[in-house]
This record gives structure tokens, C-alpha cells and sequence, in this order.
């Protein structure tokens, strides 16, 4: 993994840390020299002496507040926000089930909402913040099937857009980043189909690696990037 | 148990704390008679903001009670509580009676 220095004395969240992208964010970053604090349902695996777990569900709003007052338990301040936890479903319309679309709406919006609204709170004290919402290219590609999952990616990054305009003048930061096809589980969750059409419909037709988002990850968390607010980097070349 | 003089204290602190953001022709008088909202206020809507975050987050400090002072009840209330520092105190302490907090 590349070494970057400006994550030493850092506090960062990162949501639904115990597997797939959050994982691999939290596995890099306190290798980085990040204090991570990781939110997740389950335990994580992840044993490394700047990683701190909370058990929090991300669709639970009760569980939300749970987990930030551990946090501030922890920690004075936050510096950067990994809104990562996310449900996808993919089903026609005709056939998706409702509670599937509650717990997609429930994590992916509701969840991440209530995340940054607590985190914002832990990052004014220092004026100075980062958040970066994970989002993903199906929302600009609308594949069938994805209806909600897209939707609610969508309005993830409407969220983070005015979530920028409310807290610039504090000098925090609210990004999205539209993840590619990265190997997870949750990428599994996507019919086969799907997937190999979304991925040959890329300008660069491939699967995304760990490194195309630290890249990203780099560059949003840093100090320059100050003036760079209520952007979405697509990656893969979707736009 | 918390009483008026540690409720104003808390406010007083949110607002000083919001002086110390702001340019020194902009400062905001620090007093019980100190408008919040509307009127001859001088804080916009994201200074507000500002000032029910620290003390909401203060007040849970206190008492382990979450007050929420921006919620349906807040904004019905007949005399706004926000009409200025005495008003948010009242406000406050009504609350925290009914978690059993206030003398």
C-alpha cells in the first residue's frame, strides 16, 4: 500500500467498515496513521492498534446516536467522514419487495443523513472536515433492475451537495465518490448480467482497485482540496 | 440537577463561542436579554444553528438528558423560545423538569 502522511494524527469514521470497500479503506488508513473508528453490525476482524469498532446498524437511528456517543467517548473531534455502509438490491421493479426498498432507502439515505448530520457536529469544533459519501455509478447509468439502489444513490449525492452549501463556511467538505464494480459482496448481490454489461459499458471497461479509490480518497481528504465541494468523481469514465 | 444559572451559563458559553467566529464589529451582547431569532437578532440562520448544536450537546453533557430544541414542540410553542436568551432558558429548564433534571 502507498504511504501518505497526511492522515497521521486524524480521527476518521468510516460506516460499514467491516467488509468490502470499508474494510480496505480501514485497512489502509490506519496503516496511514489514521486514528479509524469503524461502524458496522457485525464484529469486525480487523486488529490493528489505530482501529476502534462500534457495533452500530446504519439502518437503526437509535443504533446511530448508540455509536457517536461511544465516539465521543473516543475521540474530541472527527476530521473525515466515510459514508460507505450501503444495502443494494437489484430486482425489476414488478417484483422488488418492499422491505427491500425500505432497508435500501433506510441505509444508503436515512442512515448517511443521520451519520454526517452527528459528524458534522464533531467536525465543527475544529473547522475543519471531510465528508466523502461513497456513491456509484449506477446512478448516473440507471441499469434495469436498479431502480432503487440507483435512486437512492442519486439522492445520496443531492444530499452531499447541499450538505457542501450548509457547512462551507466551516470548512468541511461533502464529495461523493461513484465506486466502479469493486469485488465485494455486496457486489455479488448483482445479477451476473448486470454486471458484465455495466462493466463493458465503461469507457475503461474494467473492475476498480483498491488503489483507483485510495487515489480518490487521497485526494478529497487533503488539505488542498479545500475548494473542492459538492463534487461526484465517477470512476471507470461514467459521467 | 441543573438550575437557571447553569442553563444561562450554557447559553452564554454557545454564543461567546459563536463571538469567537465572528469579526469584531459583528460581535453578538452576551445577556439574558440577547434576541436569538427574529426581531432586532443579529444571527442568521446558520449562527442559530451553531448556538442549539453547543447547547443541545451541552445540556446531554449535563444532565444525560437529549433535549431537542428544534423539534414540532419548540417551534409551537406559544412564546417562541427563541425570542432570546430568557425565553431559550425557560424553555430548557421546562424540559428538563420532565426528565426530573431541573431544580
Amino acid at each position: 500500500m502507498p504511504l501518505s502522511t497526511q492522515y497521521f494524527g486524524k480521527n476518521i469514521l468510516i460506516t460499514g467498515s467491516s467488509r468490502g470497500v470499508g474494510r480496505l479503506l480501514a485497512e489502509y488508513l490506519t496503516s496511514n496513521g489514521a486514528l479509524v473508528i469503524g461502524f458496522s453490525r457485525g464484529e469486525s476482524s480487523l486488529a490493528h492498534s489505530n482501529y476502534r469498532h462500534i457495533k452500530v446498524d446504519i439502518g437503526d437511528p437509535h443504533s446511530i446516536q448508540h455509536g457517536f456517543r461511544n465516539i465521543k467517548d473516543l475521540v474530541s473531534h472527527l476530521d473525515i467522514l466515510i459514508n460507505n455502509a450501503g444495502v443494494a438490491t437489484s430486482q425489476y421493479a414488478m417484483v422488488m419487495l418492499s422491505k427491500d426498498v425500505q432497508e435500501m432507502l433506510n441505509v444508503n439515505i436515512l442512515g448517511s443523513f443521520l451519520v454526517s448530520r452527528e459528524a458534522s457536529k464533531l467536525m465543527r469544533k475544529n473547522k475543519w472536515g471531510r465528508i466523502i459519501n461513497m456513491g456509484s455509478i449506477m446512478s448516473s447509468l440507471e441499469p434495469a433492475g436498479g431502480s432503487i439502489y440507483a435512486a437512492s444513490k442519486a439522492a445520496l449525492i443531492t444530499m452531499s451537495n447541499v450538505m457542501a452549501k450548509e457547512l462551507s463556511s466551516l470548512n468541511i467538505t461533502c464529495n461523493t465518490l461513484a465506486l466502479s464494480g469493486y469485488p465485494t459482496e455486496m457486489m455479488d448481490s448483482l445479477s451476473p448480467e448486470v454486471l458484465k454489461n455495466v462493466i463493458e459499458g465503461l469507457t475503461i471497461p474494467r473492475l476498480t482497485t483498491g488503489d483507483d479509490i485510495f487515489n480518490v480518497i487521497d485526494f478529497l481528504s487533503s488539505d488542498r482540496s479545500s475548494f473542492i465541494t459538492a463534487q461526484t468523481i465517477y470512476l471507470g469514465g461514467v459521467n | 440537577m441543573i438550575d437557571r444559572e447553569t442553563v444561562e451559563k450554557v447559553i452564554f458559553d454557545a454564543l461567546r463561542n459563536l463571538n469567537e467566529e465572528r469579526p469584531t464589529n459583528e460581535q453578538i451582547k452576551v445577556s439574558s436579554e440577547t434576541e436569538l431569532f427574529g426581531g432586532q437578532s443579529s444571527l442568521d440562520s446558520l449562527s442559530l444553528v451553531s448556538i442549539v448544536v453547543d447547547i443541545e450537546a451541552e445540556i446531554a453533557d449535563l444532565s444525560n438528558a437529549e433535549v431537542s430544541l428544534t423539534d414540532e414542540r419548540a417551534m409551537s410553542q406559544e412564546i417562541s423560545p427563541f425570542n432570546n436568551v430568557n425565553t431559550l432558558t425557560n424553555y430548557i429548564l421546562l424540559l428538563l423538569s420532565e426528565y426530573g433534571n431541573a431544580t
